[in-house]
């Protein structure tokens, strides 16, 4: 399942730098998204985890310009293509959404229109970027996507209406339309969350298949750490719109160095463990992000740095260590300490 | 899916069915006594129940009704001693004018209320929609023969921009020749253009004044559905596609937020053929309105009757009609889910 990723290829498919969006209410203004930076290599797959309202699907939108007012993009570089996306007029990015950057949304159940039949829903995806695209051909097309994303009977099933596919069925579909055009980068926002286990699992194999057909780079948006050490090559951990944690899925598993990170890891349901008690959970809840603390925002609930006065007063900077099973970039004041105890 | 309509059907025939008894029993107790008001206070009781046996009104209440009933479905709807006319031949000379009025009403009220349903909600205009749910709030809460006058005074009085209360066409202009009783398209078949505008002119205020409240709850539903439908994932997913702003919208927000007001226009249209009694007296627009409210003052139970319970047909059927159109329209109705494989 792992993908060789071509490190001699210096240019990534997708470069974000310093990306920030807020939403601008008249009482408060959200910082949704605050100052993300990360690359991602060709055909790479990334997981960027966290819980709710981190601002993981701000980010998703923000990368796709689908932040909708009163939210908005309020600086940064979207380097794709070897351009800037984000300096794009809408109608720009309009040629370069679906084609270059392709989006899957998490409920299958209200990502396709209801009145619709899945034909029309998939040629449009493709007739959005070929305007001159013949409807016998066009549809041709579809079917063969209706078949490469694994549903039977393709040719009668075009017309038919999302109400009569099932929950992992109209993913299939999505993820048909997404895939139509052989865009560089997918950003998958929880794909498989809304899907029952068996389902989450073929659906999840499909993805992997096609990505790598495809030759796509993945941004994978869960919060589902499983999926992500199943999936992915590489994980980005999210806290209050920052990524606190950014490295190889190993170095996540075996040596979380953000106490988030760690914290988030011991969330996760271990057999083995089960019979000593109840699941762990993170004490306290996520920071307002209308009025964020000047220094560490996860220091309230941080186990390490909960009475250190300089994670209260200082934001830390993004420091990159190396520990035991790869490298990794983790905003927090104790990164180093951390790495070389977790090498002892 | 012939389940859903034999539902509807029965339901329609129930709805007719109990409006055609309480149109029945109010015009029972009601006071007045149809025999004297027909052969006026010096009547003999002989006459007087020569007349009732002639009305049926000496037979029990149940026999009274059955013959009420059979014969307005029969189209014998009785006859007007006031007009000395049969009620079925007066209503088929005014109903036109009133299916005009409706139905241009109709099309002003649903046009406008789309329009500014969509100018409120299509991008982030705080300003419009404030603009917008105000006027609305006005309409709502605005008595449409009190706003008939209001217009009338500004608009014909004041300003002498639109003609007054004078019915279809101005005094002693020739109607265009009748091919389907409906003025503005009449006069256009004939090629009467000049008579088209006078007809358009006449009916502005009255098409106003009747469809301004129904067009205040339109553009509130219309702008309360646009607003939910628009923030759906699927409008995302089509701008995902690399779809215009616009474009997405149209295809997708706009039928998914129409789709369910269609009952509501169903409403609509019910009311503006039914209910335009008042609006008609103050425009003296001569339709079913007009005759009714003459039959009223006059006691003229023949007409009042038979009106109540074709404005309970009328209404009915245009809903009949909407239901039957959702099966059409809305392949949720039409084609059966699959349970989840």
């Amino acid at each position: 399942m792992t993908v060789t990723t071509d490190a001699s290829s210096p240019d990534p498919a997708l470069s974000v730098r310093n990306l920030s969006t807020v939403y601008e209410a008249k009482a408060a203004t959200v910082h949704a998204v605050r100052d993300v930076s990360f690359d991602l290599r060709p055909m790479e797959r990334l997981g960027i985890v966290g819980e709710s309202g981190s601002g993981k699907s701000a980010l998703a939108l923000s990368i796709l310009g689908l932040i909708e007012p009163p939210g908005r993009v309020a600086g940064g570089e979207i380097m794709l293509g070897g351009r800037d996306i984000a300096k794009l007029s809408d109608r720009e990015l309009g040629s370069v959404r679906g084609k270059e950057i392709a989006l899957v949304l998490q409920d299958p159940a209200t990502a396709l229109d209801p009145v619709k039949t899945i034909g029309r829903q998939i040629i449009e995806a493709i007739a959005a970027h070929e305007p001159g695209l013949k409807r016998s051909a066009a549809r041709r097309r579809a079917a063969e996507l209706l078949g490469d994303v694994e549903i039977s009977h393709a040719e009668q099933r075009l017309d038919e209406y999302p109400h009569q596919f099932s929950g992992g069925m109209r993913q299939r579909v999505v993820i048909a339309m997404a895939i139509a055009l052989n865009p560089s980068v997918l950003i998958a926002d929880e794909p498989t969350t809304a899907l029952d286990v068996t389902t989450q699992a073929q659906v999840l194999a499909l993805l992997d298949r096609l990505v790598d057909e495809h030759r796509t780079a993945v941004i994978l948006i869960t919060h589902n750490l499983g999926i992500v050490s199943e999936f992915c090559d590489s994980v980005a951990v999210m806290y209050a719109g920052r990524l606190v944690e950014t490295s190889g899925v190993d170095h996540i598993f075996e040596s979380p160095t953000h106490p988030y990170s760690e914290a988030l890891l011991a969330c996760v349901p271990n057999p083995e463990k089960l019979a000593q008690g109840p699941l762990p959970a993170i004490a306290g809840y996520p920071p307002d992000l209308s009025s964020l603390p000047s220094g560490c925002a996860f220091a309230p609930r941080c186990p390490v740095g909960r009475d250190i006065p300089q994670c209260h007063q200082e934001a830390p900077q993004p420091h990159a260590v190396s520990g035991p099973a790869g490298p990794a970039v983790v905003e927090c004041h104790f990164a180093e300490a951390r790495i070389r105890e977790a090498s002892r | 899916m012939s389940r859903v309509v034999a539902y509807r059907l029965l339901g329609s025939l129930a709805a007719i069915f109990g409006a055609s008894l309480l149109a029945f029993l109010i015009m029972r107790v009601l006071p007045g006594d149809p025999a004297r008001i027909i052969l006026g206070p010096l009547a003999t009781p002989k006459a007087l129940a020569e007349v009732n046996h002639q009305l049926g009104l000496d037979q029990p209440i149940f026999a009274q009704y059955w013959h009420y009933i059979s014969d307005f479905f029969t189209g014998n709807w009785g006859y007007s001693y006031t007009l000395n006319a049969s009620v079925s031949s007066l209503f088929v000379e005014r109903f036109p004018a009133t299916i005009e009025l409706a139905l241009f009403s109709f099309v002003l009220t649903m046009g406008a209320a789309v329009i500014l349903a969509l100018l409120s909600t299509y991008r982030h205009r705080p300003v419009t929609d404030a603009i917008v749910r105000g006027a609305s709030y006005i309409g709502f809460g605005t008595p449409p023969f009190f706003l008939a006058l209001l217009l009338l005074i500004i608009f014909f009085k004041s300003l002498h921009w639109l003609p007054g209360p004078e019915g279809r066409l101005q005094v002693g202009a020739s109607e265009p020749p009748a091919v389907t009783h409906l003025f503005l398209i009449d006069s256009l078949l004939a090629g009467q253009l000049n008579t088209f505008w006078e007809s358009l002119r006449h009916m502005l205020l009255p098409a106003i004044a009747l469809g301004i409240g129904s067009f205040s709850f339109m553009v509130r539903l219309l702008r309360a559905n646009l607003l939910e439908v628009s923030r759906e994932p699927f409008i995302t997913v089509a701008r995902g596609k690399g779809l215009p702003r616009w474009t997405a919208f149209r295809r997708h927000a706009l039928p998914n937020a129409f789709l369910p007001t269609l009952t509501s226009a169903g409403l609509v249209l019910g009311e503006f053929l039914a209910g335009s009694v008042l609006i008609e007296r103050v425009f003296d627009w001569p339709g079913i309105g007009s005759l009714v409210f003459e039959a009223i003052v006059k006691q003229d139970f023949a007409i009042v009757q038979a009106f109540i319970l074709l404005s309970a047909v009328i209404f009915v059927l245009v809903n009949l009609m909407v239901d039957l159109l959702y099966a059409v329209i809305d392949p949720r109705v039409r084609i059966p889910a699959v349970t989840s494989a």
